[in-house]
C-alpha cells in the first residue's frame, strides 16, 4: 500500500510515527511551513495567508543532549524536549515560527530559539495572563501587529475574507474532533485513549483541510466498532501538563482502565473552544485564544475582584467545566498529571484536587519525567488508584 | 526483600519467609514458593489463590492476581490494628504512606524522587560508618546531642556523614541526626494526608528503633510497629486472596484464569 492510499486510523499511526514527513512533502511543493509552540499562536491567521501551521512539540523517546547547554535542567522537560530538537535540527525545514508568552519557560525559550536558531520569521505574541478586557485589546493590538508581519513575510494580504474562512474551516475541523470524542461516550467507548492522542498529534502535524478529511474517515471507521478497547471498570478523565507520546495513556490503559475524556493541550483542550464569528473577526479570535482556551497559564476568577472570598464559587468558575466533561463521559475517576516542573500546572493541583474532592470524584496526581522509561513507578500508582475506586 | 506468606482460611500463618530478592531471585519466584510450602507442609495444588504483589509482582508467573503494594499493606495492617488511620511503609525502595478509613484505603502518597528517605539510605551510610544496619537504632538511641543531617541526597548525605566524623562528631550524634533526616522527610510528606491515630509504623525501617523515635517526634504523637514489620505486605496479599476466593466460591466461580504451573518467569529467558 502506498502512503497516499493509506486513510483513517493507518494514516493516523503513519503520521504519528514520522510527524514532520507530510510537512516537508508540503515544502517541497513550494509551500511554506510555520513552526509554532503550544496553543496560543493564532492559526487562523496562518492559514489565511497560506502558511501550513506545524505544531513544535518534544519527543519523549531522545534524550536532551543539546538544550542543557542553554536551559537549566530545573525547568519543563517538555520545552527543554522540543528546544534540544531545535538546536539538533530537526525543525530546520520550517519556515518560521510562532512563538508566544505561555507560561515563563516558554517566554525565555521563545527568545532562545529565535537566538541560536535565527529562523527567517520570527514573532513572539505577548499573549496577556489575564482575561479582562483591556487584556483582550491589548492582544487584539498585538494581533493587528502580527498580521503586518504576516503580510510583509510571505508578500500576501491576510484579508478579512480569507480570515473568516478559515475561521469556518477550522472550526468545522473543531466540531468533528467534538464528534470523535462523543464517541467515546459509550461503555466500552470506541476509541481508546491512546488512538485517541494519535489522532490529535497527527491533526497537528498536517493543514487543517487535510485534517478534516482524515478525521472524517477517522470517525466512519471508529464508528463501525471493529477494534475497539473492551469493556473495563474505571472511566478516567486526564487532566493537566503537555502528553504528545502515547506511553502514558498506554500504561494506563493496560490496567483495568480506559480514558474517555482528556483535559490537556494535545487533546480536547486545543479544540473544544471554537471561534464566534464577529463582525471584526479579529474580536472572535481574541475571545477565543485568551477567554476560550482553558489553560492554567492563564488567571481567572468568577467575579472581578472576587478571587478567594468565596473559594468553592471561585473553584467552581475555574474547573465547572471538568464537572461538565465527567457527568458527559461518564467519568469515574480523574487523574491529574504533570511533567515535573510544570509550574502553572503544579498550583492548579491543590484548588483542582480540593475541587474534585467536593464534588465527589475520586482523584489522584502524578508527576512525571517526560520520559518513558520513568513510567515504571507511575504505574504501582495508577494501579493503587484503581483498586482504591475499584 | 522477597517475602511469602502462606495463610489459611482461618487467617493463621503457616509458612513465613524473608529473604534478598537480588538480581536472579527476580526470575525464581517459584523457588521461593516451593521453600514456603515446605515450611508449610503443603503441595503447590493444595493453594487456592496466589497473589503477587510489590515491585517484583509481574515477575511471578504462578500468580492468580496481581495487586498493588499499596492495597496489600493496607490489608495487612488493618488486619493487625483494625484501629489505623495512617500507615507508614519505609522499605528498602520506597516509602509510603497511607490513609485508611473503615479499614479500606482511601488515600496515598509515595516518594518519587530518590533513595533519600528509604532504607537503601540507610544502608549506605551505615556502609560508610563500617557499622551494621541492625547496630544502627541502638546507638542513635544513645545520643544525647543530634546533628541535623541537612540533605535530602544520599550521595551529599554520606559526604556529610564524613565531614561530621572527621569534625569529631560521636557517631550516636551522627546517626541520630540521618534517622530524624528520614523521618522528617517522610513525615512531611505524610502529612498531606493529614494524619489521624492509630498511627502504624512498617517496612524493614520499622525495625529501626532510631527511627521508630525520629518517627514519633517529626509527627507528634503514638506509633504503632507490629511484630514483623517487613511482612504486612504479603501478609495482607494473603487475606485478600483468602477473600477473592471466598467471594469466587460463594458465587460458584473459580478464582484461577490460566492453569497454574510453579515455573521460572520466561519473561527474562532469552530465546523463547
Amino acid at each position: 500500500m502506498t502512503e497516499k492510499e493509506r486513510k483513517g486510523l493507518d494514516r493516523v499511526r503513519e503520521i504519528y510515527q514520522d510527524r514532520a514527513h507530510r510537512a516537508k512533502e508540503l515544502k517541497a511543493e513550494g509551500k511554506q511551513v510555520m513552526g509554532y509552540l503550544c496553543l496560543y499562536p493564532v492559526l487562523e491567521m496562518l492559514t489565511a495567508v497560506d502558511l501550513a501551521p506545524y505544531r513544535i512539540l518534544g519527543d519523549m523517546e531522545e534524550p536532551i543532549t543539546k538544550a542543557d547547554a542553554c536551559l537549566p535542567t530545573v525547568v519543563c522537560p517538555f520545552i527543554r524536549s522540543a528546544l534540544d530538537l531545535g538546536l539538533k535540527g530537526k525543525y530546520d525545514f520550517l519556515d518560521g515560527v510562532v512563538m508566544a508568552h505561555i507560561c515563563d519557560v516558554g517566554e525565555k525559550t521563545s527568545h532562545i530559539w529565535r537566538t541560536y536558531l535565527n529562523p527567517s520569521y520570527f514573532y513572539f505574541i505577548d499573549t496577556p495572563h489575564t482575561v479582562h478586557k483591556a487584556a483582550q485589546q491589548q492582544l487584539k493590538e498585538q494581533l493587528k501587529d502580527f498580521k503586518k508581519t504576516l503580510e510583509s513575510f510571505t508578500g500576501r494580504e491576510l484579508s478579512l475574507d480569507k480570515l473568516k474562512q478559515a475561521i469556518k474551516t477550522y472550526n468545522r475541523q473543531r466540531a468533528l474532533v467534538r464528534e470523535l470524542y462523543d464517541l467515546r461516550k459509550p461503555d466500552p467507548p470506541l476509541i481508546s485513549g491512546a488512538e485517541t492522542l494519535q489522532v490529535m498529534v497527527a491533526l497537528m502535524s498536517i493543514p487543517v483541510d487535510e485534517g478534516i478529511d482524515l478525521l472524517r474517515q477517522v470517525i466512519s471507521e471508529v464508528k463501525e466498532g471493529k477494534n475497539g478497547p473492551p469493556k473495563k471498570p474505571a472511566r478516567l478523565l486526564v487532566w493537566g501538563s503537555i502528553i504528545d507520546n502515547t506511553a502514558l495513556i498506554r500504561m494506563i490503559e493496560e490496567l483495568e482502565a480506559n480514558v474517555v475524556i482528556d483535559d490537556t493541550c494535545v487533546g480536547s483542550r486545543a479544540y473544544f473552544p471554537n471561534v464566534e464569528l464577529t463582525d471584526d473577526p479579529l474580536d472572535g479570535l481574541v475571545y477565543r485564544y485568551l477567554v476560550g482556551l482553558k489553560c492554567p497559564r492563564t488567571f481567572r476568577e468568577s467575579v472581578f475582584g472576587e478571587t478567594k472570598k468565596d473559594y468553592i464559587k471561585d473553584l467552581e468558575s475555574r474547573f465547572g467545566y471538568i464537572k461538565d466533561y465527567a457527568k458527559e463521559w461518564n467519568v469515574n475517576g480523574v487523574i491529574l498529571q504533570s511533567v515535573r516542573y510544570c509550574d502553572i500546572h503544579g498550583y492548579e493541583v491543590p484548588g483542582l484536587r480540593d475541587y474534585l474532592d467536593h464534588i465527589g470524584l475520586p482523584n489522584i496526581y502524578l508527576e512525571h519525567d517526560y520520559s518513558e522509561a520513568a513510567l515504571a513507578p507511575l504505574r504501582t500508582r495508577a494501579q493503587a488508584f484503581l483498586e482504591v475506586i475499584g | 526483600m522477597t517475602k511469602v506468606v502462606i495463610m489459611g482460611r482461618d487467617e493463621k500463618i503457616c509458612a513465613r519467609i524473608v529473604g534478598p530478592t537480588g538480581a536472579e531471585h527476580r526470575r525464581l519466584a517459584n523457588k521461593v514458593m516451593e521453600e514456603a510450602l515446605e515450611q508449610a507442609n503443603l503441595s503447590f495444588n493444595e493453594i487456592s489463590c496466589v497473589i503477587a504483589t510489590g515491585y517484583g509482582r509481574i515477575n511471578v508467573p504462578f500468580a492468580d492476581r496481581q495487586i498493588t503494594e499499596l492495597t496489600c499493606h493496607a490489608r495487612g495492617v488493618v488486619s493487625l490494628f483494625p484501629k489505623v488511620r495512617i500507615a507508614i511503609d519505609i522499605g528498602g525502595q520506597d516509602a509510603k504512606g497511607l490513609k485508611i478509613s473503615n479499614g479500606k484505603l482511601i488515600d496515598f502518597v509515595m516518594n518519587d524522587r530518590c533513595a533519600a528517605g528509604t532504607g537503601r539510605f540507610l544502608e549506605v551510610i551505615a556502609a560508610a560508618l563500617g557499622l551494621k544496619l541492625e547496630e544502627l537504632g541502638e546507638i542513635s538511641l544513645k545520643s544525647t546531642n543530634r546533628v541535623k543531617i541537612s540533605s535530602t541526597c544520599t550521595v551529599f548525605a554520606q559526604q556529610e556523614v564524613i565531614q561530621r566524623i572527621s569534625e569529631g562528631i560521636p557517631l550516636e550524634d551522627i546517626v541520630a541526626g540521618l534517622h530524624d533526616a528520614i523521618a522528617s522527610r517522610v513525615a512531611k510528606m505524610v502529612k498531606r494526608l493529614k494524619i489521624e491515630p492509630d498511627v502504624v509504623f512498617t517496612g524493614g525501617v520499622a525495625k529501626n528503633a532510631g527511627v521508630v523515635h525520629a518517627l514519633k517526634e517529626n509527627i507528634g504523637g503514638e506509633i504503632l510497629v507490629p511484630d514483623e514489620p517487613l511482612l504486612t505486605g504479603a501478609i495482607g496479599a494473603a487475606i485478600l486472596g483468602k477473600e477473592l476466593t471466598l467471594k469466587a466460591v460463594a458465587k460458584g466461580e473459580t478464582i484461577q484464569r490460566k492453569e497454574r504451573r510453579l515455573e521460572e518467569a520466561t519473561f527474562f529467558n532469552r530465546g523463547n
